[in-house]
């Protein structure tokens, strides 16, 4: 039986691997560009490989998050994995590091066939990870940080002296400055990662998984983890580093392995590349063609973005002076990778973020310092990125949740009670013009698909009849369907006159919708442009943040004018 | 083959193994209850007997569980509308005593002495007392986020000790004991089972049990549902979380307050130390074993008062500590727990195996 499921295994890896990789060849044909693809065996890097993933595939439910990625790391080298937000990054790296099993394909850690269980067995091999949210416990010292769980320290004395002798050893072999008596939570977020780090080393781990470690550094921090990194190398450590910042892949890696829809587009030496073919390969091309642009520069802005400065939930300012115009009768387009302050900016504009500074004018009328409802009077409707957390009430009904925002209005509610018909009518209206499958009104909508969920919402809000709509990830994690039909929606809204803010992650559903796109970076614009001849080299180049790429790109744009 | 059919006729609801848990779980308590009592030599049949008998034997036994479940319906409702909000209100005890003391300054003042009006006015201020103090734990949350479940329990002390400075001092009838003076016989509670000491407070029990309802149903009930169900959805939809917050207070306050100014009305005719026996503290249990619903509410209190009145009658024939009461109520609260953990583990089973066949269907 064992056998049998393992052959099983085996025979279908090599199925989806031969046809996984067609359809990549046909898909680069099909954009008819030299996007090379540089093989595997033909790098320059030296050095024995110690980790090779072969023919990873990995399913959740209905999306592949991982579809026959090959992947190989070499002894000594930093090598970047690149790839925009659901890429596969991250899961790829969980299976290495033993959190995730994959459905198949094989792992070979040092010359041995592997299977991991869980994060212990890649500790035994020399595999570990530093994740991009520390996982240290803040009152204690580093060095009861850097001990807790090991064999040693599990007698019934520590014995502190020798593991801080032992710290104070690795931080100076490998530059990463650290005092062993130091509470962790009263340091800083660049010294915790470093004790993060040297947790690592002190398990004798010689392979490294960082993810996105720069997300929380400052300039220099990041600087100093670079430099560190270096050195680790060249004691003979081999990192394996996730980003999605173009700049840090041209300056610290190696070789570098891009993602796309859980596929690998390739893997390039560093040096042989650009950060323009990166981004080429990073992005990709969209395959759906644009429904309808339409470029309608002389209708009325309807909400207006001054300066607007705001916090993020860790108090650190993160949209910094972003100023916006998003005109009647358009669909507005926020490119970015997840992260750059999308979320702060969709909530500041709701009135469920304080502004720090600037304003924000709906419609001819200053919101900045309104309540969420006084805003959505005058005439905004959200469907926030989170529809379970923020967008609706999981345990409620459909009729629950449809009136959740107009419950006092005089149509649902008398003096002190509500009118049960009246929302039982709206809700069955609703269900039927949005097509939500549901077996009822009054069963709650925990239920429901992810796909209807969103109907659900999208008809609380468009109920509303706005005059500004923003959306934020409007289709993420919802099938293809649903997808289409909330594009419709969208576009529908658009032809009456609403002004359609979607702010997304998914540049191909920007493209195909939007008809001008933004694109977001670290809290600011950085550009705007009509999508009908939106350059998609060019706006991987500014997610990646590359303003001499802005200055370069405005410079020939007014050369050819 | 006839036995399946007729099986499978059965509602679906009443085959599932999941509708009787709640019931077994009670069942359990008695059983450890019986094991407790076994080991003290006291012969089991016959005290559970006696327990029954002293709540159900007479019209007399009948009529003390009434009066009991009035208070634990009150102060159970109280909580439950707190929770309902995700305001955990453990001060059910203290709003009580407050609103006994607004019943006992109506009953010892010129207005108890009115008839109609003053069983009004005592219904009104304990109510009130109830609400105000309830609303100090409310705006310290509101203003300056300080953990409501803190400062309920400890203004449960303030509450008590407040009442027994009051009934040594100011307060205090001439004569030795620590009691305030009676109250006017126009304040108290008629009578409305002669032969007991049901009083009319009844009445205000189930008016309490259907208005909270019927709060459901309105929208400021609406508003406050939400904001307990998820309040980042209710904010962003536009509710009001700091109004939710304090009117919740007000109507929990106010109904453990009614419940204190009942105690005094109905039952004692004036304040004492201790004149509630923690039915303050039971709401909270009773709270959850009705799962916030005013039926269930209801239902778990009538069987509190069983309890306690039957094991009253315990120690009276057998001197069975009362404490073994307070044991009994413990094991239903575990139980019923445990119970919902088993529940929750078959839900998680079903699913389980709802997917294996799907990924074997897949196959």
């Amino acid at each position: 039986m064992f056998l049998q499921s393992k052959f099983f295994i085996a025979f279908i890896s090599r199925l989806f691997g031969s046809g996984a990789k067609k359809d990549l060849e046909t898909q680069i044909d099909r954009k008819g560009e030299s996007l090379e693809i540089k093989n595997l065996s033909s790098s320059i890097a030296t050095g024995e490989p110690v980790v090779t993933m072969k023919g990873i595939i990995i399913r959740f439910g209905e999306v592949t998050a991982n579809n026959n990625v090959n992947f190989e790391l070499r002894k000594g080298e930093i090598h970047a994995l690149l790839g925009e937000n659901g890429a596969g990054k991250t899961t790829l790296m969980s299976i290495l590091y033993g959190l995730y099993q994959p459905q198949a394909g094989e792992i070979i850690v040092k010359g041995h066939k592997t299977s991991m269980k869980s994060p212990n067995d890649a500790m035994t091999l020399g595999i570990a990870m530093v994740h991009q949210h520390s996982l240290l416990t803040p009152p204690h010292s580093v060095t009861e940080n850097i001990i807790v769980g090991l064999k040693e320290s599990r007698g019934l004395f520590l014995n502190i002296s020798t593991a801080e002798k032992k710290i104070i050893q690795l931080s100076e072999k490998y530059g990463l400055k650290i005092d062993p008596k130091a509470i962790v939570g009263d340091l800083a977020v660049g010294e915790q990662q470093r004790v993060e780090i040297i947790k690592a080393l002190y398990r004798d781990v010689d392979i490294l998984i960082l993810d996105e470690p720069t997300s929380m550094l400052t300039p220099q921090e990041e600087k100093a983890l670079f430099s560190t990194l270096q050195s680790m190398v060249r004691q003979g450590l081999s990192i394996i580093f996730i980003t999605h910042k173009l700049h840090e892949v041209m300056e610290v890696s190696n070789r570098v392995t891009i993602l796309r829809g859980g596929m690998v587009v390739g893997t390039v030496n560093t040096s042989e590349t650009s950060e323009t073919e990166l981004a080429r390969m990073m992005v990709g091309r969209p395959v759906i063609e644009n429904i309808a642009h339409k470029v309608s520069s002389n209708s009325p802005v309807v909400l207006h973005l001054k300066n607007v400065s705001a916090l993020n939930n860790a108090k650190v300012m993160f949209l910094k002076e972003l100023s916006l115009e998003l005109r009647k009768s358009e669909i507005l387009g926020i490119a970015g990778v997840d992260g750059n302050g999308q979320a702060e900016l969709a909530e500041v504009i709701a009135g469920l973020r304080k502004v720090q500074k600037g304003e924000i004018i709906m419609d001819g009328k200053p919101i900045t310092t309104l309540s969420p409802r006084k805003i959505r009077e005058l005439g905004l409707a959200y469907v926030p990125q989170d529809r379970l957390e923020t967008g609706l009430i999981l345990e409620y009904s459909i009729a629950e949740n449809l009136i959740l925002d107009r419950w006092y209005f005089e149509k649902y509610s008398g003096r002190v009670f509500l009118k049960n018909d009246e929302i039982k009518n709206f809700a069955k209206k609703a269900v039927s013009e949005f097509e939500i499958k549901t077996p009822g009104i009054n069963v709650p909508v925990n239920s429901l698909s992810g796909g209807n969920l969103q109907k659900v919402l999208m008809a609380r809000e468009l109920a509303r009849n706005p005059k500004v709509l923003v959306v934020h990830n409007p289709t993420r994690g919802i099938d293809i369907g649903a997808t289409h039909y909330i594009h419709e929606q969208l576009i529908k809204q658009r032809d009456a006159g609403v002004g359609v803010l979607m702010i997304s992650l998914d540049l191909d559903e920007i493209l195909t919708v939007a008809d001008r796109i933004a694109v977001m970076y670290e809290g600011k614009i950085m550009a705007v442009m009509d999508a009908k001849d939106a350059d998609v080299d060019y706006i991987g180049l500014l997610m990646g943040g590359k303003p001499s790429a802005v200055y370069s790109k405005k410079n020939e744009e007014e050369q050819n004018k | 083959m006839s036995l399946v059919t007729t099986f499978s006729q059965i509602p679906k609801k009443m085959r599932d193994v999941r509708t009787y848990v709640p019931f077994a779980s009670a069942s359990l308590a008695f059983v450890v209850g019986a094991v407790i009592l076994d080991s003290t030599d006291i012969d089991v049949g016959r005290a559970y007997t006696i327990m029954f008998r002293g709540a159900f034997g007479s019209i007399f036994g009948i009529g003390d569980v009434l009066v009991k479940t009035i208070s634990l319906v009150l102060t159970g409702l109280a909580v439950s509308v707190a929770f309902k909000c995700r305001q955990w209100n453990i001060g059910a005890e203290g709003q009580l005593y407050m609103g006994a003391l607004g019943g006992t300054l109506v009953g010892i003042s010129l207005v108890g002495a009115v008839p109609g009006l003053a069983i009004f006015l005592v219904l009104l201020l304990s109510f009130a007392f109830g609400s105000l103090f309830a609303l100090v734990p409310a705006i310290l949350k509101v203003k300056f986020g300080v953990n409501e479940v803190i400062s309920t329990v400890l203004l449960n002390f303030v509450a008590i000790l407040f009442i027994s400075y009051l009934l040594h001092g100011p307060l205090k009838a001439p004569g030795f004991n620590p009691y305030s003076p009676e109250i006017h016989e126009a304040s108290e509670m008629p009578i409305v089972l002669p032969g007991t000491r049901l009083h009319a407070g009844i009445f205000v029990a189930v008016a309490a049990t259907v208005g909270v309802y019927y709060l459901w149903k309105t929208k400021i009930g609406f508003e406050i549902k939400s904001v307990g169900a998820n309040n980042n959805a209710a904010r962003y939809a536009g509710m009001n979380i700091t109004k939710s917050t304090l009117v919740t207070f007000v109507i929990s306050g106010g109904l453990a307050g009614l419940a204190g100014g009942l105690l005094v009305s109905g039952v004692q005719h004036f304040l004492i130390e201790g004149i509630s026996p923690g039915y303050g503290f039971i709401a909270v249990i009773i709270a959850l074993l009705g799962r916030q619903h005013p039926i269930g509410v209801a239902v778990v209190a009538f069987f509190f008062s069983v309890l306690m009145t039957g094991s009253e009658t315990m120690y009276r024939s057998l001197s069975i500590p009362t404490a073994f009461a307070m044991t009994l109520q413990a094991l239903v609260l575990v139980f019923v727990l445990v119970g919902q953990l088993f529940i929750i583990w078959l839900n998680k089973r079903q699913t389980r195996r709802l997917d294996q066949k799907e990924k074997w269907l897949a196959k």
